[in-house]
């Protein structure tokens, strides 16, 4: 406690909170604009750092990096376009519940659990992170591979349809997720010789055109009066989540964060099979399944908790093992390096002013990025008003900017546009996206730990059922599978 | 959901039946896609010196990418859209209403494509402006230009310039930045 007191009063210097504010209101204005991701925002300010002190660096850096989370939330609800992987599942309700007037509640609820949950998993980073780290390390390849499976198998059982069609989304996803150069030997694979196709498929065009490109033409096939949104209550109730609301959010953010946080210590994808985890565990944890889709409170509250609070747990392996669960923590890791600090299991006895500045800089960064989003929904929600013929040039230019920025590369813009087309029709015939995305996400983690998996014990698949948490993943994954086709579930389906 | 697909299927048969087709279509191209998956899979190495090669991934996700997708063509068992409003419900009367609206908006995203490798952010902007706002949604010629050349002075200074974005590069991109660089 002492320690952490300590990094608070580090944290509580003019210089400290003004990078703290800097960071935060940054990653906030890098979530809602287009083309600016964190981690070009991270690389670009790298350099800046160089001549800062090392916790003041690490502390705004990191701010970008949570902040982003709240900052993707806004444009998920208000135009359905995902900043970022994680953000995807925001758009299922959200977007349904700002159709129908909801607009404000929905941004309140998102800051509001998003703030909790980043609060809670702070806590849990302060009082649990060495007995965490040691758990993260139980995960050998095979237990990882084994984990993804579970996890797939768990989202494609929750999807509502039928179990088939979901399982064909999440093998959809895994195989856009080969198209590329082999991670492991540079063979190019899928590549049918187009050496654009060498990069594979980028998440950000995929997200993009299979959500926000297909939702433009979902709008131009409806009549503008079915485009009508609801229009909110006057003044401060506008904003304000009602009674009921509130209560229905309780238990999925206190889920959401237990959930997200859990999740997002494991390296890989952390915050996004969290954000899917979560809104699978909401569906069928509610009394009113057929709500969610139609902007069910529980199916935005869950979610954007999980994935602030797998934000939030992706710093474990980052500070206590020096393990990067992602491209930002990795860029995170790396600024640590340039500092001269190795971030890892020394860190507490090396640089604890360093670990505790940062811990104690998230519980203010959470505040500050409360207090700085809590008064701009009544702005964000103006986007609403913005009638169809003005809104949708608006979206497709935004998806223009977003796609293009990412790599400088008009190929990505034709995939967005492809995958555009493919999303509305899919979306049109019942197919579930939110899983290809998923899959997607976790196809190359999935891949690298079936294959070292097999390179260990030289091609024999029995090393998947070698240990107790291995053979725990698998009977789970095979259980869900099995339920998933219990004719049960199509009763519950149609209900 | 499912009861709106019901509900729709009460009121137009037809409606249902070219939905049925078109989740069989969409299968059917899920399937193409595997298979073509499959079939490039098939001449990469499954399995090296050193141990999995770069084919065994592919080779098995295609494979059951193929299997699933043959399942879903036998039983497509209920929709699994998690949306209001994406399964194809709407009424065919309606269809043709927007119909002509909506190929606008399919070409405006051909343009977006196009544009972005040969045109520039300016030229895309205004074209894309134009097609929507006064073809697709019938507003005066002024309207739509107007809100072209605001959409591409706002991506030419604050994104091009100031936040430095990257953009698509055609002639007016390159003149702009040249001058205020």
């Amino acid at each position: 406690m002492d320690a952490l007191l300590n990094g608070f009063s580090i944290v509580l210097s003019g210089e400290n909170l003004m990078y703290c504010f800097i960071g935060a209101f940054l990653g906030t204005v890098v979530g809602i604009l287009p083309g600016l991701g964190p981690l070009t925002t991270i690389a670009i300010l790298l350099p800046i750092t160089f001549k800062m002190d090392v916790t003041s660096a690490i502390i705004m850096l990191s701010g970008i990096y949570y902040g982003v989370a709240y900052g993707g939330t806004v444009t998920s609800v208000l135009m359905r376009i995902p900043g970022e992987a994680s953000s995807v599942v925001t758009c299922l309700d959200g977007y349904e519940m700002a159709r129908k007037g909801r607009a404000g509640p929905a941004l309140f609820i998102a800051a509001v659990g998003s703030f909790v949950a980043g609060t809670l998993g702070v806590i849990a980073i302060t009082f649990l992170s060495p007995p965490l780290a040691k758990m993260v390390l139980a995960f050998g390849p095979s237990e990882y591979a084994m984990m993804m499976l579970a996890g797939l198998s768990m989202v494609t059982y929750m999807s509502g349809g039928s179990l088939p069609r979901a399982l064909l989304m999440a093998a959809f996803g895994l195989l856009l997720g080969t198209i590329g150069l082999d991670p492991m030997n540079m063979t190019p694979r899928l590549t049918f010789d187009i050496l654009t196709l060498s990069d594979g498929v980028n998440l950000v065009p995929l997200a993009i055109g299979l959500f926000g490109l297909s939702e433009v033409l979902f709008m131009a096939r409806r009549d503008e009066s079915e485009l009508t949104i609801l229009a909110p209550p006057k003044g401060m109730a506008a904003f304000l989540p009602t009674a009921e609301e509130a209560r229905r959010s309780v238990g999925p953010v206190g889920r959401g964060t237990v959930l997200g946080f859990l999740v997002g210590l494991l390296p890989g994808g952390g915050a996004v099979i969290a954000s899917f985890l979560s809104y699978a565990v909401e569906r069928k944890l509610s009394r009113n399944p057929e709500e969610f889709g139609k902007g069910a409170v529980e199916g935005l509250a869950g979610p954007e908790a999980a994935n602030n609070a797998g934000t939030t747990g992706a710093f474990v392996p980052l500070l206590c093992m020096g393990i990067p669960a992602n491209a930002i923590t990795a860029l995170l890791l790396g600024a640590f390096m340039i500092h001269g600090v190795a971030p890892g299991p020394q860190i507490l006895e090396r640089a604890p002013e360093v670990f505790w500045g940062v811990v104690a800089s998230m519980y203010i960064g959470n505040i500050m990025l409360l207090v700085l989003n809590l008064p701009l929904i009544g702005m964000f929600v103006k986007i609403l008003d913005i009638p169809r013929v003005y809104l949708t040039p608006m979206i497709l230019l935004v998806c223009l900017i977003g796609v293009y920025s990412n790599s400088g590369n008009p190929a990505d813009v034709v995939v967005a546009v492809v995958f555009g087309f493919v999303g509305y029709y899919l979306r049109r015939h019942g197919f579930d996206l939110g899983i290809v995305i998923l899959a997607y996400v976790l196809g190359p983690i999935f891949e690298r730990s079936v294959r070292q998996a097999l390179s260990i014990s030289d091609g024999d698949p029995m090393i998947f059922l070698h240990s107790k948490l291995s053979i725990g993943f698998a009977l789970a994954a095979a259980v869900i599978l099995i339920a998933g086709l219990w004719p049960k579930r199509a009763a519950v389906a149609k209900a | 959901m499912a009861n709106d697909a019901d509900q729709g299927a009460a009121v137009a048969l037809p409606g249902k039946t070219r939905a049925g087709q078109g989740t069989r279509l969409a299968t059917l191209a899920l399937l193409a896609a595997a298979l073509v998956g499959l079939w490039q899979a098939w001449g990469l190495e499954r399995w090296a010196i050193d141990g999995p090669g770069a084919g065994l991934w592919p080779m098995i996700v295609a494979s059951v990418c193929v299997a699933l997708a043959v399942i879903v063509l036998i039983w497509p068992g209920p929709a699994g859209t998690t949306e209001e409003g994406d399964t194809d419900t709407i009424d065919t009367r309606e269809l043709v209403r927007t119909r002509s609206t909506f190929n606008l908006y399919c070409l405006a995203l051909i343009v977006l494509a196009v544009g972005a490798a040969y045109g520039g952010f300016v030229l895309t902007s205004l074209t894309v402006s134009i097609l929507l706002v006064r073809f697709a949604e019938g507003r005066s010629w002024g309207a739509a230009l107007l809100y072209g050349v605001g959409a591409a002075l706002i991506g030419l200074v604050c994104f091009a310039w100031l936040l430095r974005v990257d953009l698509p590069t055609g002639p007016i991109e390159r003149a702009f930045l040249a001058l205020v660089r």
